[in-house]
């Protein structure tokens, strides 16, 4: 007779599994990375990369959440990311005394207008086509651009919009030192990122692993058998559009607090749509973990490529055509962008379980 | 058959039907309402020469999305080359101090030169975006999408490069400043101009998708290569041709744009691209004749509406995109 396990052995097992597992490890190592960091290394710069790929982790993830795992690709991710960062900003800068309940309102109302502006979207196209998707995204995003830079009145244009923080997260205001640190309000933000960060991510892979995931998971692989099977495959895409284009815009609101300023081209510009997808595709499609390499990958390069391409530049110091090569980094993201789409369209992530599985099948 | 070729196959006139026609001429004279005749002209010719402009653009879009089944992203940069191409040649002839003194029939020689330029320049980067990229990735989707991204990211870098990032004023013949008047109407020879060259491309392209053999082959190698290939026609090539001839068009649009500008910048191709995607979305993905059609709404539209109440000019495209889509999700002239 096979013994049946009570709850607490139950626990005990899942615990040793836990224990067993090195994702749980590396998990918990990046995480306490990103909360040390700031007292080991005080520098801005430092603190500002991590920053960055802790808001493009989740924005990123959020996308593969609609292209990885739903398969439908949106241009106009980066538009619900800005339309996050525009609220916050807005906000901010035209109530005379900003106080701690401001940003909610900000968070409440870029939810709302998300969350409305992606039923319509989803509601106009998804009836016909995934590729008819693709079109009317990146129409709307474009529009979003030229609305940011023309309607002056609200936006301030292309000159954007810098405003200050309330309360404890107030840059200039000081709380004393800890390990030699000083405690400011942009520490606070920035470990207000890395919580936020965390429980997104969390989010995001509390949603692929639940039911509805799978759900979405088999309408990327087939779609006409999950409606055989008597699923209703419209909504269930239109969760998925609706709760990425959410974490977008929190990731945009993130973003925004994190500058303290914004500008059309900062949130809008489609550099921004084409660098999220390359960190999608580099870090891997439908993995999820693969938003993390990838922001971190593309973040660290464009802090560090431009200064090394400038020192490569400063060897020939006449030649104009080499100057503006060097100038011109974003030209070799392109490049390497199409690279990673035409040769390897899986990704590192992607690439390194496809290498464990087969692995796994030759034992 | 497929998709591709229905469409090309039989353009259902859906206008014909008696009462579309009625809500269609309704619709066009509606403006005269918030307007004198002599202001509704004016702004009728230089909606519909917009919309040849447009139409430029998008006839390239959806001839590569209805012959390849490709839609290409990238369209947007091949506009731009274009452009830039078109203002080196014009600004080249303003060095020898041509274009101020041009009477029309020689200004009309310097924009056949520099559309001749644009149309190699753009179909040469047809060619090795075909061979080096797109070539890899027919029959997928989700992959042309995102490549094309890629490439026309690259090649608007690489214009930045050459060109600088800067807008650049077009040095304009003087032979298109003229205008005559008709009616009382202000007309500008470049508008006719335009609006002729947009209605020979249409005719042109019209003649060889449905009545020259290679149309013909085209057609053919859409809905089976296999089979094409095995009657002895080199098939990847005339893909590859098709999408030279696409982005030459595109190029050619990018410099009639220019000079009906004025100026050129490394971004307009972003924001003609969103033009011609809101044309072919009401046209109907694939179909000339839709693209042209809808080229013509959103000319005239925006044009009246840039009039009647100049901030909504941009969101009157969107408002029409969306009630065309919601009376036929697949535009106006779109198949299954």
């Amino acid at each position: 007779m096979t013994k049946r396990l009570t709850l607490e052995e139950q626990n005990k097992s899942n615990t040793k599994a836990m224990v067993n597992n090195p994702i749980v490890y590396l998990q918990a190592g990046v995480i306490v990375i990103f909360a040390v960091m700031p007292f080991i290394f005080p520098s801005f710069r430092l603190m500002d990369v991590m920053a960055k790929i802790m808001i493009f982790t989740i924005v990123v993830a959020s996308f593969d959440l609609l292209l990885g795992y739903t398969g439908i690709l949106s241009f106009a991710h980066g538009m619900f990311f800005g339309i996050g960062a525009y609220c916050v900003a807005l906000i901010l800068y035209h109530t005379s005394a900003p106080a701690w309940y401001h940003i909610i309102f900000a968070i409440i109302v870029s939810l709302v207008i998300s969350i409305g502006l992606s039923l319509v979207i989803s509601f106009f196209s998804l009836r016909v086509k995934a590729i008819f998707f693709a079109m009317l995204t990146l129409a709307l995003a474009e529009f979003a651009h030229i609305l940011g830079i023309q309607w002056t009145s609200l936006t301030g244009g292309e000159d954007g919009i810098s405003f200050v923080l309330p309360s404890i997260f107030n840059f200039n205001q000081s709380l004393g030192t800890l390990f030699n640190t000083r405690i400011n309000g942009r520490l606070i933000v920035y470990y207000l990122i890395l919580v936020c960060t965390i429980l997104l991510f969390a989010g995001l892979l509390r949603f692929i692993r639940s039911p509805l995931g799978r759900v979405l998971k088999s309408i990327r692989e087939n779609e006409p058998r999950a409606v055989a099977l008597g699923y209703k495959t419209f909504g269930y895409q239109i969760y998925s559009i609706v709760f990425s284009s959410c974490v977008a815009s929190l990731g945009g609101i993130l973003f925004s607090m994190w500058l303290c300023y914004v500008n059309p081209d900062s949130v809008f510009h489609t550099a921004i749509m084409v660098n999220i997808l390359l960190m999608v595709l580099i870090g891997g499609m439908g993995t999820l973990y693969g938003s993390m390499i990838g922001s971190a990958f593309l973040i660290i390069t464009e802090n560090w490529l431009p200064g090394l391409l400038k020192s490569i530049a400063s060897l020939a110091p006449e030649n104009i055509i080499v100057r503006n090569m060097a100038d011109r980094w974003q030209l070799y993201f392109g490049i390497l962008f199409v690279l990673v789409v035409i040769f390897f369209p899986k990704g590192v992530i992607g690439t390194i379980r496809s290498i464990l599985d087969r692995k796994q099948q030759m034992k | 058959m497929t998709t591709q070729t229905i469409a090309f196959n039989t353009d259902r006139k859906l206008m014909k039907t008696g009462l579309n026609r009625i809500i269609g001429i309704g619709l066009f004279l509606l403006p005269l309402i918030w307007m004198d005749l002599t202001t509704y002209l004016t702004l009728t010719i230089a909606g519909i020469s917009l919309g040849m402009l447009i139409f430029l653009i998008a006839s390239g879009l959806t001839l590569i999305f209805g012959l390849l089944d490709v839609l290409n992203l990238a369209h947007g940069a091949f506009f731009a080359f274009g452009a830039y191409a078109g203002y080196t040649v014009l600004n080249f002839f303003n060095s020898l101090g041509w274009i101020e003194t041009a009477s029309l029939s020689s200004s009309l020689f310097y924009l056949v030169a520099a559309l001749c330029a644009a149309a190699g320049v753009g179909a040469l980067l047809g060619i090795v975006t075909e061979k080096l990229v797109i070539k890899k990735v027919y029959g997928d989707h989700l992959m042309q999408l995102l490549v094309t991204v890629g490439v026309s990211f690259v090649i608007v870098e690489i214009l930045k490069i050459i060109w600088g990032v800067n807008d650049e004023v077009v040095p304009v013949p003087m032979g298109f400043q003229d205008s005559f008047i008709l009616y009382g109407v202000f007309i500008e020879y470049f508008r006719i101009i335009t609006i002729i060259l947009g209605v020979g491309v249409f005719a042109v392209l019209q003649f060889f998708l449905k009545k020259t053999k290679i149309g013909i082959i085209v057609r053919a190698g859409v809905e089976n290569r296999e089979i094409v290939k095995t009657t002895g026609y080199n098939i990847s090539r005339i893909f590859t041709l098709i999408f030279a001839a696409g982005a030459g068009l595109a190029a050619i649009g990018g410099t009639m744009m220019a000079i009906f500008n004025q100026s050129v910048d490394p971004g307009m191709g972003d924001q003609f691209l969103i033009f011609a995607l809101i044309v072919v979305i009401i046209g109907g993905m694939g179909s000339v004749t839709g693209s042209f059609i809808g080229a013509i709404i959103v000319g005239l539209s925006f044009n009246y509406v840039a009039f009647l109440v100049p901030k909504m000019a941009l969101g009157v495209n969107f408002m029409i995109m969306a009630i065309i889509l919601l009376i036929r999700p697949k535009g106006l002239f779109g198949k299954d």
